[in-house]
């Protein structure tokens, strides 16, 4: 099986530098920000709401690609957003999970507590079940990036399921420092005003419209 | 609920500037959220609970949009950490929006929710104002937003019996 570290320096050397990646709280932030410097990441999304602030981005920014990179105990917590966003269909959005099938197995040398993926429950059939037709898993490097490039290139939602090793056996150097969510919201905010041409954060001097 | 008094609602998110809504729709407000859905200069996504809700809103924001969450009290419950979380460790700004089930006159069982709601947004840091006259509600919920903008905090306009029924 293949580690989380494999898929994330892979998705770092495909995602264009203008793709929004909002990444889950834990090591897919962490290993996220070390291998990819980039100013269009939203960092610290925490149980339950990264894949709901990946749609949310999408639908305001419809014709940029966004890409949730969540994992399996965070997207479960709220599941019920597959549903929302079968019916909502924004095509520009990629929901990808880091299935390693146990909670906390990331920061521990044996897996923690396992998550329902880690009995019976398949999320590719789970968000077909729920409508989203282009569903998928992968196992290996080869798949994944395969499925990251069609993503990228074509029309969504797109579903990518990773199954991943249960503990993060090998880890990349902490060189960088990941940014603080407070520092994210304005380094992240300020990319968009620029790239996008709207108004998000004030000036303190009641200058909205 | 009163076409007209749902109707001061939406006047109140336009006249605030608010383009994007998310939550789930609550048998006191349900004119809102219908008229929210038909509305062509409000997007509204209904979710399956009120804290992913939060989480789109929570996105929406960062793609240049000036969202409001629309939660019922019993919602506001379920959204709690999502809202805590965004309020106090991002300081990402969202309008909410509240029907205010189990305020002191309302005739139903739910004095639940006069223990919980203004506690619970006290709780999580998050300003707001009741309003229980409707001429005041087009004003309080621009108001509100305005503030919540411009300081990056959550502020919660609570809609009484008075107000809407």
């Amino acid at each position: 099986m293949v580690t989380r570290l494999a898929l994330i320096k892979e998705l770092a050397s495909i995602v264009p530098e203008n793709v929004v990646v909002v990444s889950s709280i834990g090591n897919n932030s962490a290993f996220w920000g070390e291998l990819a410097e980039r100013e269009a990441n939203l960092f610290h999304a925490t149980l339950g709401m990264c894949t709901p602030a990946a749609f949310g981005l999408a639908m305001a920014l419809p014709r940029r690609k966004v890409i949730a990179l969540d994992s399996d105990g965070n997207l479960i917590l709220n599941l019920g957003v597959l549903g929302t966003i079968a019916n909502e269909n924004p095509t520009n959005l990629t929901i990808l999970v880091m299935d390693n099938g146990n909670y906390l197995g990331s920061h521990k040398k044996e897996p923690g507590m396992p998550t329902a993926t880690g009995g019976k429950m398949q999320l590719r059939e789970v968000a077909k079940g729920c409508g989203i037709e282009s569903a998928h898993r992968v196992q290996d490097v080869g798949a994944f990036r395969e499925k990251i490039q069609m993503a990228l290139k074509s029309d969504g939602p797109h579903f990518i399921s990773a199954q991943i090793e249960a503990i993060d056996l090998d880890r990349p150097g902490r060189t960088k420092r990941v940014p603080d969510p407070r520092e994210n919201k304005y380094q992240f905010a300020k990319y968009i005003e620029r790239t996008e041409g709207v108004q998000i954060l004030g000036g303190g001097l009641g200058n909205f419209g | 609920m009163k076409p007209e008094k749902a109707k001061l609602v939406v006047d109140g998110l336009k006249e605030a500037g608010v383009d994007f809504t998310a939550g789930v729709p609550d048998a006191q407000f349900i004119q809102v959220y219908k008229m929210l859905e038909a509305d062509p200069d409000i997007r509204y996504v209904g979710t399956a609970n009120e804290a992913e809700a939060v989480g789109v809103g929570f996105g929406a924001w960062f793609g240049g949009k000036k969202p409001a969450l629309m939660l019922a009290t019993s919602g506001l419950l379920v959204a709690t950490y999502h809202l805590a979380r965004i309020n106090i460790l991002h300081e990402v700004p969202l309008l909410v929006v509240i029907p205010y089930r189990g305020d002191i006159g309302d005739p139903r069982w739910m004095g639940l929710y006069k223990k919980t709601t203004e506690p619970g947004l006290n709780a999580m840091d998050i300003p707001y104002r009741v309003v229980s006259r409707s001429s005041e509600i087009v004003r309080t919920i621009k108001e509100c937003n305005e503030s919540a903008r411009a300081w990056l905090r959550c502020i919660a306009v609570i809609l009484n019996e008075e107000a809407l029924w």
